[in-house]
């Protein structure tokens, strides 16, 4: 008898095992994004995760999509989604279907990258801030963005090597707070500081981990990073702040899941999976396991309070309303951007 | 048209592998050649012919920069490789005598760590908390950490020779070890001292295998992405770190393929250059 219920059990879990790969539905993430914290529904429903598969940056995976990598969701932030749209990557989403839709944070909702022509392309998962990281035992003096460029710093600073960070960082240190003033002169404004700051650049950081890791021995005194870093910083007892004064200048983006046009998995579980993401249950995880700001208002009521307040999301839609949001200029001067960064890294 | 059996062999033989170039190395460099007369409108590539992606490869000076400074940085892994192998190759050719397959053996021992590892490894060498520092900081050589050891040119250098060195020991090893040793005794018994016999003998007779460690080395360094990517900074950055900005971030695929092109016609010449050296030695030394 024993025998048996066993071999019956065994044959049971090899059905459930095939069943639930053979319809799965691929979603293409950012590494880490795989943790079950964010899907626990999805996997209660569907016995197993979804399949994933890992890009680096935002444009590795724009490519990979481009060259007909085939997946159901993907994971860019804010600033992909018209170049997505332009190739015909992604097809609306259908908001009826999303249990929490109401519940997101309106202003990440109502994003101009997030809906817009009167569809909705991204659901927003996760948010956060871009700012000026620095050692507060090391640095003095005043704190503001154009202390970067500071021979004193020289050999101390490190930017992301992403140009609409870079471009971002250098348009608030001009006084851009919004894309919209981002004209000619600004740009050439921007792109003077950045050369300048470049001399006291040691390195560009494209990995969170070196970064953090040369914030922490000293190397670096001073970075515009996420926020991400000053709590992996403030975990490990490295004494450093994120300036997330709106005067000084901080910025935020968001990223979120994008429905692909040529997924070969249901729509049915697509949206468990967008469901699952965007209930408050993912958010409290997202916050108190990872530090990082969920898209569902309602997480903040539901998660520990004093991680809510000591990670700074206590007013999430009144921090988000000023500071300088995603990456917002038209695709000309998007190239320009980029070919004058390239220029400004490699001296210029 | 009939084969007689050797033929037909022959070409049983070499069909899967030229089947295989035709496939994977014709087919992409030919698609490459196309992409590089068409341009990039945003997220499409329009099919018009067009010199524009060369004439900015050849007049902007941010490129010439980066094939330039590849080209130096790979000629100066070649000189360093070469030097610091010859050596070695020259002891297990000529004075190893017993157990010569351990030593060459011994010689592949970094070949068991993956080429990433290596060059990261090299990083926390070269750290400012790194292994160099806190030994100088130690032996109380300096009081602060040198900090001009990592991210430049040199560190690009310095991480390549190491990861380099079996490719130039092994070539060098074998054009050493088919030298007649008679050459060597007739030099001994008309009276050449050690460094003549050396230099008129040996080297010369070791030069094909310095021209082929050299362009073993000196053709894939020039195209290295990942060391410059990762010691580099922004003053060791190389032409393969410009063309892999075109193919992901800038999304500019035709001045992408322009530029690895031009930087394959720029490797030639200088491959080309380094060969004619070498023998214009070979020629002075004999």
């Amino acid at each position: 008898m024993k025998i048996k219920s066993l071999s019956a059990g065994l044959a049971l879990g090899t059905l459930a095992a095939f069943g639930a790969s053979a319809g799965q539905i691929t979603v293409f993430d950012w590494s880490g994004y795989d943790d079950p914290g964010f899907f626990n529904a999805y996997v209660e429903k569907h016995g197993s995760a979804p399949d994933f598969s890992f890009f680096a940056d935002d444009h590795e995976g724009f490519n990979k999509l481009r060259s007909g990598f085939k997946a159901d969701l993907a994971h860019p932030c804010s600033g992909l989604i018209g170049k997505m749209r332009a190739a015909d990557l992604i097809k609306p989403i259908d908001t009826a279907r999303l249990d929490a839709w109401g519940e997101l944070l309106p202003t990440l909702a109502q994003l101009p990258e997030v809906s817009s022509d009167g569809q909705v392309w991204m659901v927003p998962f996760d948010w956060g801030n871009t700012g000026l990281v620095y050692r507060t035992d090391l640095v003095e003096g005043d704190i503001d963005l154009k202390m970067l460029a500071d021979p004193a710093l020289a050999g101390k600073v490190s930017l992301p090597d992403v140009v609409e960070d870079a471009y971002g960082f250098a348009a608030l240190a001009v006084g851009v707070n919004d894309w919209s003033e981002m004209t000619d002169e600004k740009f050439q404004e921007a792109s003077d500081f950045l050369r300048a700051v470049h001399k006291n650049v040691r390195f560009y950081w494209s990995d969170q981990g070196q970064l953090d890791a040369a914030i922490k021995s000293g190397e670096i005194h001073a970075a515009w990073a996420w926020n991400a870093t000053e709590l992996a910083l403030i975990f490990d007892n490295v004494p450093v702040k994120l300036v997330r004064d709106l005067e000084v200048g901080v910025a935020s983006w968001a990223c979120g899941y994008v429905h692909l046009k040529d997924g070969e998995g249901s729509d049915e579980d697509v949206y468990d999976f967008l469901n699952a993401l965007s209930d408050a249950e993912s958010g409290k995880y997202l916050i108190e396991a990872w530090g990082y700001a969920h898209a569902n208002a309602g997480s903040y009521r539901i998660a520990d309070q004093e991680a809510v307040r000591a990670y700074g999301y206590s007013d999430p839609e009144g921090f988000m309303a000023e500071s300088l949001f995603g990456f917002r200029v038209p695709n000309e001067m998007a190239a320009k951007m980029l070919k004058e960064f390239e220029r400004i890294k490699a001296g210029f | 048209m009939t084969l007689d059996k050797n033929a037909r062999l022959g070409l049983l033989l070499a069909t899967p592998t030229t089947l295989y170039v035709l496939l994977l190395i014709a087919a992409p460099v030919g698609m490459t050649i196309a992409y590089s007369f068409w341009t990039q409108e945003f997220v499409d590539v329009t099919r018009d012919f067009t010199w524009a992606n060369y004439r900015e490869v050849f007049t902007d000076p941010l490129y010439r920069t980066l094939i330039f400074r590849s080209v130096r940085i790979a000629a100066m892994v070649t000189l360093l490789t070469v030097l610091l192998a010859y050596p070695v190759a020259y002891h297990i050719a000529l004075n190893v005598k017993k157990n010569k397959a351990m030593w060459l053996f011994l010689v592949t021992i970094p070949f068991w760590t993956s080429y990433l590892l290596r060059v990261f490894s090299w990083k926390l060498i070269l750290a400012q908390n790194g292994v160099v520092n806190s030994a100088l900081l130690w032996l109380g050589v300096i009081d602060t950490p040198i900090d001009t050891l990592l991210y430049n040119s040199e560190a690009v250098v310095v991480t390549l020779a190491h990861a380099w060195a079996p490719f130039a020991i092994l070539p060098i090893f074998v054009s050493l070890e088919k030298i007649d040793r008679s050459y060597l005794e007739a030099a001994k018994d008309l009276g050449e001292g050690p460094v003549r016999s050396f230099l008129r003998v040996t080297l010369p007779l070791s030069i094909p295998g310095i021209i082929g460690a050299s362009m073993i080395i000196f053709i894939p360094t020039v195209g290295d992405y990942v060391t410059p990517a990762l010691v580099g900074g922004s003053d060791g950055a190389m032409v393969a770190n410009m063309i892999q900005v075109q193919f992901g971030k800038a999304n500019n695929w035709p001045l992408g393929a322009a530029l690895a092109l031009s930087a394959v016609v720029c490797v030639t010449g200088a491959a080309c250059l380094l060969v004619l050296c070498l023998k214009l030695i070979e020629r002075s030394l004999k």
